[in-house]
């Protein structure tokens, strides 16, 4: 049996909107999902690093402390912003996202039960880390693996649905979904490439915290910004390593894409390349200088269009791998005008009122200091 | 069968129930509970009370994490779930609605936003800011609500959708208003239920007493306008539907008693509670949870009984077979399986050439694609325990495959497929159950009744089989040796010439039985 059989057709109801419509909306809700998942993650292997790494100095608990307070927020920001493109990718995917997600099951299920556990060991962290340090700083190892784990099955189930070649002989050895996609040679330098990313960033979340601590408490945002920068820098460094082993590990059709096949493709991975070496270079001269501004600034300007570049390359990519079995234009379009301005006006009313809520909260008003928000 | 069916083997029907009911108890409570923050809040300031301030805050974050943690959680959850388990429905309903669903996710998304900055708050907003999260809260949650609600009443009562195919004709759909107020109605209920949890471990008894006494305001008098918003919503939906669930297969209307029982015991333990505040203890208010929690689920699988055998009313059967044809179905629809075979038409079969050898095996994969969304074979709704409960054999389960629709009042989708594959479904079907031993002795007419007509007939005299089956014993018993000259939609059942009398004899003692009990006088 060839797979196109087994790709499911789509179903009767016309796409409510043009597919640029959802594609644009997904890349950008991806990005923001992402965007949060890198510093809640990286944030949690920085809380880590400081509370038993080789950075264990004088300040170590107190980083520790100081970025664990922050995670029991910034895990809903991620599954909040997550649901918006896990949505998206059902409007465009839902072909091959069920699909795969059903060949592996039980594990997709299981992210579920991992993520409740994460989350609660977060909050048992922030409420505990004050008192029982030792035991936070083992639930939160417990809480980040989980994690690593609930990413691992991401990495699995998006490969999965981009080779429905793959997909036959898994589903009919097992019906039940104890699946994997381990024999995907690209699986774990994708998965490296997303995990490695978000240390890179969670170096960053540290920099930004010295970057608010500056002016009040130089001593302890030095130590800050210090192992910040260099987690910035090291992660990033690494990333060259495991991005070139994900571009040789991919089928020569795509690679080619990314090396001048397709100009756009070729673009966005130079610029994400020039953009990490950029970063590192400036990094690296902010902590010699131990320029927080220049630190703050470049990594977080840098990061962003890296990481939106490389999102945007994501995208490219689980076209070129769908390219025998779907086309955007399969899609009959019937936009729904009694509803799509409604969905606007609300969303961009959700916006203004989020703006107000921080504003209202003070965030705005104690632009230096903004862990003292308790957020 | 066009996308591939996850094999659980204890039953995605019951694994879907599972999180969805857990979810709803939180979610509910998470739109509740806000009003119940913003208006404890307010009455604590206004009164001056520090001590139930005090509560309120470790309150909220009780609140918070039960709804932001694992209401949020479970609520992916269901989406995970639905995906992995119903993939066709989800994917209609993302295309029909996924402009509700965003504008839902806008919601969620501002309601996250200001539960944290509620909790977060305390200490640093002043008295008004702080509560004003608060109904921002209420406000979106509440909202979130509004926009679910159309998609899950669509569901069951599509309306007029099916022919104008427009978003808010299924969304204002004939349940939506009763849902949305039985919904609210328990959103409020809980709201004062979660409170008497944390209520509960409260070491000043003067405080106790003032915040269970609160609370049972919010439940008691919302419990009691329940019923009258369940007859609402029940008389909303299509009389032929409900008509249903009094049939053969009563599992609607069973499960809306358990509701009836469990929430008037709910109300009757807030009742209790009200009356003796100070004495809340912990566990006392757990079981009124649990309680509570059973009428929830109870109510919730009122819903999905009554929605049987469609998932989306009208137009998706639960097995993903399309009720009607209709362009870019992909032809899985009923007439097209029929006409074709569903190993021709499923994407997702293994083996699609049947010869004698592999028949039960094939039947296997039939099982699978077209029943496995709702039965297992040895778990929940499991089709070995139906079997041996009936005692149907080979013949006898073929016969019934034909007439699926007609069984239990229509509760079950009609069987797609060719005859060939009817009988392979049969033939595995009736390899779950062990060999039966032969029985010597004379049969007895009730026995008969039960193991062959009682999953479509019921015991009384105006159901078409007393109507129909002539009173003479030998014509009556003639009658039943060929079912469809009885009636053409009967499944052509054998039955042995003792069983036809037994059974001949059985229902004319019952008519008698029943014409006397009904006080018509004797023949």
């Amino acid at each position: 049996m060839t797979a196109p059989n087994l790709i499911p057709t789509l179903d009767p109801n016309p796409l409510p909107a043009p597919y640029w419509v959802f594609e644009v909306l997904l890349l950008v809700t991806f990005f923001l999902h992402i965007l949060a998942m890198n510093f809640m993650l990286g944030g949690a292997v920085m809380a880590l690093v400081a509370r038993w790494g080789p950075a264990k100095r004088k300040n170590g608990n107190r980083m520790f402390s100081d970025v664990a307070k922050k995670l029991p927020v910034l895990l809903p920001a991620v599954i909040t912003l997550g649901v918006a493109p896990l949505l998206f990718v059902q409007v465009l995917y839902g072909q091959f996202f069920y699909t795969s997600s059903i060949v592996m099951a039980w594990p997709w299920f299981f992210v579920l039960v991992l993520l409740a556990a994460a989350y609660y060991g977060f909050y048992f962290v922030s409420y505990r880390r004050e008192q029982n340090p030792g035991k936070a700083g083992l639930v939160l190892l417990l809480s980040v693996l989980f994690i690593f784990v609930i990413a691992f099955m991401f990495s699995n189930n998006l490969t999965l649905s981009q080779n429905p070649a793959s997909w036959g002989a898994k589903y009919f050895a097992d019906p039940a979904g104890w699946n994997l996609n381990l024999s995907e040679p690209t699986l774990v330098p994708r998965y490296l490439h997303f995990m490695i990313a978000a240390v890179a960033v969670g170096g960053l979340l540290l920099v930004l915290m010295a970057w608010a601590r500056w002016k009040n408490d130089p001593g302890y945002a030095r130590d800050v910004l210090h192992l910040g920068g260099k987690a910035f820098m090291y992660a990033t460094m690494a990333e060259f390593v495991v991005g070139i082993w994900f571009l040789l590990a991919l089928p020569r059709r795509m690679s080619y894409l990314f090396l001048g096949g397709s100009p756009l493709a070729t673009l966005l991975l130079a610029i994400g390349i020039a953009g990490a070496i950029a970063a590192i270079v400036l990094m690296a001269r902010a902590l010699r200088t131990e320029n927080v501004r220049l630190a703050g600034y470049s990594g977080a300007g840098i990061m962003a269009v890296v990481i939106l570049s490389m999102v945007s390359m994501r995208e490219i990519l689980r076209l070129a791998y769908l390219e025998p079995y779907f086309h955007p234009e399969q899609f009959a379009v019937k936009t729904q005008w009694s509803v799509f301005p409604l969905f606007l006006v609300i969303f961009i009313a959700g916006v203004v009122l989020w703006f107000v809520m921080l504003k209202r909260y003070g965030l705005f008003a104690r632009r230096n200091l903004p862990d003292q928000s308790g957020l | 069968m066009n996308y591939p069916v996850w094999d659980v083997a204890f039953g995605a029907g019951l694994l879907i129930a599972i999180v969805a009911i857990l979810h709803v108890f939180v979610s509910h409570f998470a739109v509740g509970g806000g009003l119940f923050l913003a208006l404890t809040e307010r009455k604590a300031r206004r009164s001056g009370d520090t001590e139930l301030l005090g509560w309120l805050k470790r309150h909220s974050k009780f609140f918070v994490l039960v709804t932001v943690v694992f209401g949020v959680v479970s609520g992916v959850g269901i989406w995970f779930t639905i995906g992995l388990i119903s993939p066709t429905a989800t994917s209609n309903l993302i295309h029909i609605y996924v402009w509700g669903w965003a504008i839902e996710w806008v919601f969620f998304f501002t309601e996250i936003s200001a539960a944290l900055f509620y909790l977060y708050g305390w200490e640093k907003l002043d008295a008004r800011v702080h509560q004003w999260f608060a109904w921002v809260y209420f406000g979106a949650a509440f909202a979130s609500l509004v926009i679910i609600n159309g998609i899950i009443t669509f569901m069951l009562t599509s309306g007029n959708w099916v022919e104008t195919h427009r978003f808010w004709v299924g969304f204002f759909n004939p349940t939506y208003f009763p849902s949305l107020a039985l919904r609210t109605a328990i959103c409020l209920a809980l709201a004062g239920v979660y409170a008497l949890i944390t209520a509960s471990v409260q070491k000043d008894t003067a405080l106790k007493t003032r915040i269970v006494k609160w609370s049972a305001l919010w439940i008691v008098p919302t419990l009691a306008m329940m019923p009258a918003l369940g007859w609402w919503y029940i008389h909303q939906v299509p009389s032929n539907v409900w008509a249903r669930s009094h049939g053969p297969m009563p599992t609607a209307t069973q499960f809306a008693g358990y509701a009836a029982i469990l929430l008037a015991l709910t109300f009757s333990l807030a009742l209790i509670a009200r009356i003796r505040p100070a004495r809340m203890h912990l566990s006392f208010s757990l079981l009124i949870a649990l309680v509570a929690l059973g009428t929830m689920g109870s109510f919730e699988f009122v819903r999905e009984s009554v929605r049987l055998p469609y998932v989306i009313s009208d137009y998706l059967y639960a097995n993903s077979v399309y009720a009607a044809s209709m362009p870019g179905d992909g032809g899985f629809n009923v007439e097209n399986i029929n006409q074709k075979g569903v190993l021709k038409v499923a994407k997702w079969v293994k083996d699609r050439d049947m010869t004698p050898a592999n028949q039960v095996a094939i039947g296997r994969e039939v099982f699978r694609v077209e029943c496995e969304s709702c039965h297992t074979t040895n778990g929940y709704r499991g089709m070995k325990n139906i079997l041996i409960s009936h005692g149907w054999d080979r013949n006898e389960t073929q016969a019934l495959l034909g007439s699926l629709y007609l069984m239990h009042d229509g509760v079950m989708p009609p069987f797609a497929g060719t005859h060939g594959e009817q009988a392979a479904l049969a033939a595995f079907l009736v390899s779950l159950q062990p060999a039966r031993a032969t029985e010597d002795r004379a049969p007895d007419g009730h026995a008969v009744f039960v193991h062959n007509c009682a999953m479509c007939h019921q015991p009384r005299n105006d159901d078409p089989l007393f109507k129909l089956l002539p009173s003479d014993p030998a014509a009556a018993t003639e009658a039943l040796e060929h079912l469809p000259n009885l009636f053409p939609l009967m499944p052509d059942l054998k039955l042995t010439p003792a069983e036809r009398t037994a059974l001949v004899r059985w229902i004319n003692t019952r008519r008698g039985n029943a014409t006397r009990s009904a006080g018509q006088g004797g023949n």
